[in-house]
């Protein structure tokens, strides 16, 4: 383990990621509207919200990753450590390699598992073949992986299970050694088995790294996160502490979504 | 009792109805199976006809010999080295091209103008016959720039020809390349380059090399095209030139020469023996093209298919 500060508590806590009155658009589709939230740091922040109000459109914002779809464009301003992502001088490989991301769905490189792991170390200059056998090691342990693969490293990754494959690209983004780790629903193709070694994984996470998770789940949000936000129809219509979105919310929409009235 | 028959004669009728239903079911299966199986009795067919006109021209004489202008006896040896010559001046030219182009339009152009006009370009030359192609060359590798019949005035019409299939083949094995690879590759700070080289091109290499080599297979027996621009001699005194900047006929060319101006007594074996020849190439082409392809994608991939 890494020697860190002592764990900041909700109060302390830096501000890691700040977006401002964010609007992201599909052409003339506006999905996001004027969100404003604040990411702290080595705290767990979820994005909750029916589907379709803009989670992963708001969360992919925040490590440049609309900059590939064609149409899509991001205004506002959302600052990392203080420092503008969309500012001129910003570069978006920088940024990404900042913060790191999971998807959805797992998405493994058609390669063997030692591969995918040490895919982004390797791209960004690494050769040393020991440190990369370290950099795997390290990065498969943490995400409650090693164990299972250590033998068949160089087997195909498509060959995992698709719990198996999600811990792999949760390893392969934590051997870049990101500040922060976004992860979009990375336990909804998941049994409870897996969700909850998932689960797990992002309580240790936060010893070194903030992380941002859309989930489904209220149970989840519950369990594993620090602040909440709450999103509908591409606004953020709530945010605080998870404990006090869960059991005090203010708005009458959170309200009835958390208690399941809607969504 | 009334009720009874009712019951029963509905059934009956149920009965029919499925039986009938299943016998269709059965006609239509039979005939679809009858109609794949003809494909396969069509082939099978024709290879062993083409054998049995050329199988005994296969002697080691006629496919290492050189041809002969006006007596019996002549091979195809320098024939056959020239199809690959001109083979292998072509995929030089064509793949970097082609694959360049295809990575281009498919990973970096935007949708826009340029890459509509690069795409339409393309079509529009795909359409070309290769006849037309091959009096294109004529004017210009031939008479404009008067080469007279060379090899890589061949391979050149020859590229014209198969650039827009190849960079299709390409576009296509690179839209086959689902694109949350590249979005893995992009969050992991990847470049695009890096994206590219790294991600999408090895994932991609299986379905490439097929396609080449499909192509291959098809410039290979190429023909129209090169009968004004390569010529239809080989070099008298040294067959086996490596220089481009000569005549060079191919086997395919051959073939139709022996047929059409050819004066030599054994046309009829010439011309099978060729044809038999340029059939086993052309289907090796076509197995190699899946048994490579295959085992690229494996070595890149880890993973078969
Ligand atoms: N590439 C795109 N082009 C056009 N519209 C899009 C695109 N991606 C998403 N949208 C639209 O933007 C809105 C927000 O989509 P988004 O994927 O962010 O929702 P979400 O909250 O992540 O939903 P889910 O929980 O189902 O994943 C939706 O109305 C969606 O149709
Ligand atoms: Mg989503």
């Amino acid at each position: 383990m890494i020697d860190t500060a002592p764990q900041q508590t909700l109060e302390t806590a830096l501000d890691k990621i700040v977006a401002k009155d964010v609007n992201v658009f599909y052409g003339t589709f506006q999905a996001i509207k004027h969100a404003s939230l604040t990411m702290k740091d080595q705290h767990v922040t979820a994005l909750i919200g029916p589907s379709g109000c803009g989670k992963s459109t708001f969360i992919r914002a925040l490590n440049r990753m609309h900059d590939l779809t064609p149409g899509a464009r991001v205004e506002g301003t959302i600052l990392l450590d203080g420092e503008d992502v969309y500012g001129p001088d910003a570069d978006p490989v920088v940024i990404r390699h900042r913060i790191g991301m999971v998807f959805q769905r797992p998405n493994p490189f058609p390669k063997t598992i030692y591969e995918n792991v040490v895919y982004g170390p390797r791209i960004h200059g690494e050769r040393d073949k020991s440190k990369l056998d370290e950099i795997a090691e390290r990065a498969l342990r943490q995400a409650a992986l090693w164990d299972e693969v250590k033998d068949r490293m160089q087997r195909s990754a498509l060959d995992l299970s698709g719990g198996q494959q999600q811990r792999l690209c949760i390893a392969r983004a934590v051997a870049l050694n990101p500040e922060v780790i976004l992860m979009d629903e990375p336990a909804s193709a998941l049994d409870p088995i897996a969700t909850s070694k998932i689960e797990d994984l992002i309580g240790q996470l936060t010893d070194h790294y903030t992380v941002v998770i859309v989930t489904h789940s209220m149970q989840q949000a519950a369990r594993i996160s620090d602040f909440t936000a709450f999103f509908h129809l591409g606004e953020i219509v709530e945010v605080g502490p998870t404990s006090q979105i869960f059991t005090h919310p203010k708005e009458k929409r959170t309200e009835d979504y958390i208690t399941g009235r809607f969504g | 009792m009334a009720i009874t028959t009712a019951r029963s004669a509905r059934s009956v009728a149920a009965n029919r109805s499925v039986r009938a239903r299943k016998m269709a079911d059965a006609i239509a299966t039979a005939i679809l199976w009858a109609m794949a199986s003809s494909i396969i009795v069509m082939l099978a067919a024709f290879v062993l006809y083409m054998v049995y006109l050329g199988g005994q021209a296969l002697t080691p004489s006629f496919i290492f010999g050189v041809p002969k202008e006006t007596t019996a006896g002549g091979g195809v040896g320098p024939e056959i080295y020239n199809s690959f010559y001109i083979l292998f001046l072509t995929l030089l030219f064509t793949v970097p091209i082609a694959v360049a182009a295809g990575v281009y339009i498919q990973e970096y152009a935007r949708p826009g103008t340029f890459r509509n006009v690069v795409q339409f370009s393309a079509e529009s030359l795909a359409t070309v016959p290769s006849v037309v192609m091959g009096l294109f060359g004529l004017l210009v590798f031939v008479y404009l720039f008067k080469w007279k019949f060379t090899a890589l005035g061949g391979a050149l019409t020859l590229t014209l020809l198969n650039l827009p299939a190849l960079m299709r083949v390409t576009q296509e094995a690179l839209a086959s390349v689902p694109d949350t690879l590249r979005e893995a590759s992009m969050a992991l700070a990847g470049t695009k380059w890096q994206t590219i080289t790294r991600v999408v091109l090895p994932s991609a290499i299986g379905r490439l090399t097929t396609g080449v080599v499909l192509i291959a297979g098809r410039i290979f027996g190429e023909t129209a095209a090169l009968i004004f621009t390569a010529g239809l001699s080989v070099p008298f005194n040294n067959p086996y030139d490596l220089n481009p900047m000569r005549p060079a006929e191919t086997l395919a060319v051959h073939l139709w020469y022996t047929h059409s101006e050819s004066i030599v007594p054994d046309v009829d074996r010439i011309g099978n023996g060729s044809a038999l020849v340029l059939l086993i190439m052309v289907l090796i082409f076509n197995v190699a093209a899946r048994v490579l392809g295959r085992q690229l994608t494996k070595r890149f991939t880890g993973r078969a298919s």
